[in-house]
């Protein structure tokens, strides 16, 4: 999940949930991570079963056994259901990570929206607390310590976070009180500048699938004022190299 | 009582010839004629002294002694300069936000970038080597292709005006081809898209000699070639 910021924030439209009476569902949100999801997991979505019967209103309905490719199609297809179509897909891979078949990695970036507030209102303009979202809902199942067969790989910022203050980066602050506990044995890990070695293989990556297009960057000169513009520093050399 | 007038010249600046066949200097600088410009290009400092002409070494010499203006920030040392490109930069700028334009920029060449190498990664292997991805190629050569030959300006000759086809300076050709790139992506798009998406809409017709500066520029060719007769009304 590239932004969990986008999740709780300027959301255009809002359905009441047909599967749960109090929580809202986001229909666009969520068709736009079943479509990146369903790109990148093609292989897997074949392989792997559901194991329950899954109805979506009166007369779909998904039955046990078949591949999980179809669950995704329903939520792309249906996009009233996108939401729960996202709960069920995550509910089912954790089950399944742990009979050990495959492996889940779960990568999250911005994960302090999933415990803050939301710009978002309801009809009668009283706001949205993000416990009220299938969307998060279903996501904070996933945080959780009960399964195995996986990791959680996540991160905070501070840049696309509602309602805390811009010096704020410790993730105690980031995440408040509720998050902290949610995600119980924290583990930092410190990622620094890129070292000489990493920078040469950036770079080369960078050449390799014509990135760079610039005459000049291919060049000893240039290879040297980019590292010394960036600082070894990836977002920094990501930016540069952009229009170069 | 000494009153200070207010036109007192100021010993530093120079004041404006008035020779008949000198045209009367309008811009005026602050600096006093002995300051030299700032020199960027890194390999003239790099050249050993053997490797100098005498003229060279009395520029070194010079630069050791006077004092040089300060450097304007456009202007840097890095290899990555295109002076074309801040040009464009500086026409595209609204209220001195060169920020915005400089930003603006970067995601144009990047937005032109992005759809040329989708286009290639597409393409079957025989097409591949056609198809041109450097974004700074491509932003030259488009404005070279917008670029007009000739232009039209107005004389007045007894009591009516005409218009005369006059040949363009560089300077001018290249002003007039950013100018209608610039104008042309400002108001003859939908509300809502953005100016880089635009841009690069717009650079890449060029490039392909399609689109509407084309047009322009080739409408401006026929009101010239129509108006030939009056080719002679020009005195320079």
């Amino acid at each position: 999940l590239p932004t969990a910021h986008l999740w709780v924030k300027n959301c255009r439209e809002l359905l009441q949930s047909s599967y749960n009476k109090d929580r809202l569902d986001q229909p666009l949100q969520a068709s736009a991570w079943l479509k990146n999801f369903k790109i990148s997991n093609e292989r897997f979505l074949r392989e792997i079963k559901t194991q329950k019967k899954y109805m979506w209103g009166k007369r779909e309905s998904t039955e046990e056994g078949r591949p999980l490719g179809e669950v995704v199609d329903q939520g792309l297809a249906r996009v009233r259901s996108a939401s729960d179509a996202v709960g069920v897909v995550l509910k089912e891979l954790k089950q399944q990570s742990q009979q050990g078949s495959f492996r889940l990695l779960v990568a999250v970036d911005g994960v302090n929206a999933l415990w803050g507030r939301t710009t978002l209102r309801k009809e009668d303009k009283s706001p949205v607390s993000p416990e009220e979202l299938t969307l998060v809902h279903n996501l904070r199942k996933m945080m959780r310590n009960d399964w195995t067969g996986g990791a959680v790989v996540t991160t905070l910022s501070q840049t696309g976070s509602l309602f805390k203050p811009s010096s704020a980066y410790l993730p105690q602050e980031l995440l408040g009180k509720e998050g902290f506990d949610a995600l119980d044995p924290f583990v930092p890990i410190l990622v620094p500048n890129y070292s000489p070695r990493e920078f040469e293989s950036c770079y080369g990556y960078y050449l390799e699938r014509r990135w760079l297009q610039h005459e000049k960057a291919r060049t000893e000169d240039g290879k040297a004022e980019l590292q010394f513009l960036s600082g070894s520093n990836p977002r920094q050399l990501d930016r540069l190299a952009g229009p170069l | 009582s000494t009153s200070l007038s207010r036109h007192a010249v100021c010993p530093r600046l120079q004041p404006p010839f008035s020779c008949p066949s000198r045209l009367m200097q309008v811009r005026w600088s602050r600096y006093s004629p002995s300051f030299l410009e700032p020199e960027v290009n890194k390999e003239f400092y790099q050249k050993p002294l053997e490797e100098l002409t005498e003229e060279e070494r009395e520029q070194r010499e010079l630069k050791a002694v006077r004092p040089i203006k300060a450097a304007p920030p456009t202007l840097s040392s890095s290899v990555f300069r295109d002076p074309m490109i801040s040009k464009f930069t500086n026409m595209m700028m609204k209220d001195g936000n060169k920020v915005l334009a400089r930003s603006l920029m970067t995601q144009t060449l990047e937005a032109i970038k992005r759809k040329q190498l989708e286009k290639y990664h597409k393409a079957p292997e025989n097409e591949k080597e056609t198809i041109e991805c450097n974004p700074y190629v491509i932003f030259h050569q488009a404005l070279k292709n917008c670029q007009p030959i000739i232009g039209l300006s107005n004389i007045t000759k007894g009591g009516k005006t005409y218009q005369v086809p006059v040949p363009l300076k560089d300077n001018r050709k290249r002003f007039l081809a950013m100018k209608w790139m610039i104008t042309e992506c400002r108001e003859n798009k939908h509300r809502r898209t953005l100016m880089p998406e635009k841009l690069s809409q717009e650079l890449l017709l060029a490039f392909n000699n399609e689109g509407p500066i084309i047009k322009k520029k080739h409408v401006l060719h026929k009101m010239a070639e129509a108006n030939r007769a009056y080719a002679h009304f020009r005195w320079w």
